[in-house]
């Protein structure tokens, strides 16, 4: 009997390990990222966009090794009230929820994440949020459409409606 | 955070209040000060002072000198011991540095020159020509000799750098560093280690290695995970082989190899981006997707800031012109301001290295006068154009004209080659490469349709060639024309030239300088545990 229990115990710490290695290779399959932690509200709170809407957007930064949310936008908000909150010569990572009307009349959503890295922050910014965006876009699941901008005529609203489409 | 105690330390060392505004730049020099101290500590105090009188050049840009420059080594001594002095106000890391301070090394050896220094910086810190002079010790008769060339340097301490710098491989002497091959010796030959971008020759790249750690650097490599910028294409063997000898040969930590197209790309803030490269060997062109280097769409030709350089001197000598390197003469001033050459006569120089000093002049010339035309370049539109006068060393000026532009333009049109004299040996693999818009153009329709909008409107221009003036302005136009429609394009290139130059060491310098990053090293026990071929699931 005991030995029994000794042999499930094994095969458990064996499958745990394994477990372990896979998750370590996800993990550390990313080429040259930085290694960021994401704060788990970032993914409440992205879950709550994605599932019941209650923000318009979600600013995410990074700070003391690890991606938080810096800023939410309520339902009401437009796409311009979201851009303003976008610092000039700071980088940003963006969650936005844009709601359009398509060719064929039908109201639709979708999700946008936008790395803003304007080319007037530091090399050191940019080099931090370029490197960690890989692994943060995987932990939010969910996005539609992706954009990089590196100054806000990259992200007017005519490309975010051209990429929506 | 760190750079305002880094800054207030300067100030402390400048004898003045902390200004606020050196505080917050962006300022390498701020980090030099700051980084100097935990290398104090581990090495040997002697060392850092045999190394600060051996490499004085290295140290005149620095700003603790600049208001006292003409004082000499004694005063420098003297501020070494102030900087240490101050040390135990910053001898705490995390706040130093934020908590990002594991203190690597990081190295990019390209093809032309090699770039090393202390991550967290911002520029290398030793740059050096990425080719070695070498003696077979069967010929050398008087090694004194080349010393008496060196006239700027006090003989003692030129002997203990020679020793320092040369490493016996074999039968053959290695001499490294941009100093080292300043001199000229009898019998010696350059060789490069790199060929077509793949390693030939790994005692040389030891060499440079060694070159970089100890004399330029002056750190233990066994102290200092180690952070190396490979090429896009680098092949499994080549980076087994480095993983290899990093460990056994250096014993370092800690290693990590990341591709340059990738770190250009992030350095600009972008995980998705098509990366320019045009770097002193060669051209290439590498996608890059969420950080991953698209290896099929890789785009790569021979022709870069060496060819064009090539091109000129032949160029310049159908026209009658000879380029005579350094040491081929002596100046004397028979009166004041008034200067006569005197050519002396060396008869055991080698072509090798005739050439290598020839390169270096007129590099220098390239640099100076070239500019990409705005259209492509023809012959009888640019055949008046007016001269420009550029000195060369032995004091005769000459004057370049269409020159200016029909070189530089070989990169968009290889072609030209044919029509420069003395250059037909290289027109056949010339002819078989594409222009440098041809060659983008290929690349983004090899990628995956869902990414060549995004590819298209992020095109990064980096490398040594990427300063050439006008370059951007002209890829971007050539692009336009030739582009689908609906693509936008956009060229960039950083404005400053420190970071145009070196983006690739730059983003090494940054990542490796993170405190999240260090989870990613490739570590010594998991080299111990795994063997070299971990490298190719560390850094993939």
């Amino acid at each position: 009997m005991l030995m029994m229990h000794q042999l499930k115990f094994e095969r458990l710490v064996i499958l745990f390990h394994n477990l372990f290695q896979l998750l370590l290779y996800v993990y550390t399959k990313a080429n040259a990222a930085s290694g960021m932690a994401v704060d788990d509200e970032c993914k409440l709170k992205f879950l709550e966009l994605k599932a019941k809407r209650n923000y318009r957007f979600i600013v995410f930064k990074i700070e003391n090794q690890q991606v938080i949310i810096e800023k939410l936008g309520t339902p009401e908000q437009s796409y311009d009230d979201f851009t303003a909150v976008l610092p000039a010569d700071e980088c940003r990572y963006a969650v936005f929820d844009f709601d359009f009307i398509t060719n064929e009349n039908i109201q639709k959503s979708k999700i946008f994440f936008i790395a803003w890295s304007p080319d007037t922050s530091r090399v050191r910014n940019k080099m931090v949020y370029a490197s960690s965006k890989d692994r943060f876009k995987r932990e939010l699941d969910g996005i539609q459409v992706e954009l990089q901008a590196t100054d806000p005529s990259e992200m007017s609203l005519d490309i975010i409606k051209s990429r929506a489409l | 955070m760190q750079r305002i105690i880094g800054g207030s330390g300067l100030s402390l060392l400048q004898g003045s209040t902390p200004s606020p505004s050196i505080a917050i730049r962006p300022n390498s020099q701020v980090n030099l000060v700051a980084k100097s101290k935990p290398g104090n500590n581990r090495n040997p105090g002697q060392k850092r002072h045999r190394g600060l009188s051996l490499n004085p050049h290295k140290r005149v840009s620095k700003p603790q000198q600049s208001p006292q420059n003409t004082q000499h080594n004694t005063s420098q001594r003297e501020r070494e011991r102030r900087i240490e002095a101050f040390s135990p106000h910053q001898s705490n890391p995390a706040i130093m540095y934020g908590g990002d301070e594991v203190s690597a090394i990081v190295i990019d050896l390209g093809s032309h020159t090699c770039k090393a220094g202390y991550a967290g910086e911002d520029a290398p810190k030793a740059v050096f020509p990425s080719v070695v002079g070498s003696i077979d010790q069967m010929d050398v008769d008087d090694p004194g000799n080349p010393e008496k060339n060196s006239g700027s340097i006090p003989d003692s301490k030129n002997v203990v750098r020679t020793f320092d710098s040369e490493k016996s491989k074999g039968k053959n002497k290695l001499y490294v560093g941009s100093q080292a091959l300043g001199f000229r010796r009898d019998h010696m030959e350059v060789l490069s280690p790199i060929k077509d971008g793949v390693v030939v020759d790994w005692d040389i790249v030891e060499s440079i290695w060694d070159h970089a750690f100890r004399e330029c650097l002056l750190v233990d490599p066994k102290e200092h995970p180690m952070l190396l910028a490979e090429p896009s294409s680098n092949s499994q063997q080549q980076r087994e082989k480095t993983a290899e000898l990093m460990f056994e040969k250096y014993k370092v930590p800690a290693l990590f190899l990341a591709k340059n197209a990738v770190l250009t790309s992030f350095a600009s803030g972008r995980a998705t981006s098509l990366v320019v490269d045009s770097g002193g060997g060669s051209t290439t062109i590498a996608p890059v997707h969420d950080g991953y280097v698209l290896q099929k769409a890789v785009q790569s030709s021979p022709i870069g800031g060496e060819f064009l350089t090539d091109c000129l001197m032949k160029s310049l000598e159908s026209k009658g012109l000879t380029i005579k390197p350094r040491y081929s003469f002596k100046r004397k001033e028979i009166r004041p301001g008034e200067f006569q050459t005197v050519d002396l006569d060396l008869p055991n120089t080698t072509e090798s290295y005739k050439l290598f000093s020839q390169r270096v002049i007129v590099s220098d010339i390239k640099e100076c006068v070239c500019r990409a035309p705005d259209t492509p370049y023809d012959e009888s539109a640019y055949s008046n154009i007016p001269m420009t006068p550029y000195e060369l060393p032995d004091g005769q000026t000459i004057e370049i004209g269409a020159d200016r532009f029909k070189i530089p333009d070989v990169l968009f049109n290889p072609t030209l080659v044919q029509t420069i004299p003395g250059m037909e040996s290289s027109a056949e693999t010339a002819a078989s490469v594409r222009g440098l818009p041809q060659m983008v153009i290929e690349s983004i329709n090899k990628c995956d349709v869902d990414i060549r909008r995004e590819l298209f409107s992020s095109i990064l221009l980096s490398g040594g060639t990427a300063s050439m003036q006008q370059l951007k302005e002209r890829l971007e136009k050539d692009l336009l024309e030739e582009s689908p429609q609906a693509a936008r394009v956009k060229v960039l290139a950083s404005g400053n030239a420190t970071e145009r130059r070196f983006s690739v060491w730059i983003g090494g310098s940054i990542l490796a300088s993170l405190g999240s990053f260090q989870q990613m090293w490739f570590s010594k026990s998991e080299y111990e545990e795994h063997g070299a071929s971990y490298i190719q699931r560390k850094c993939p």
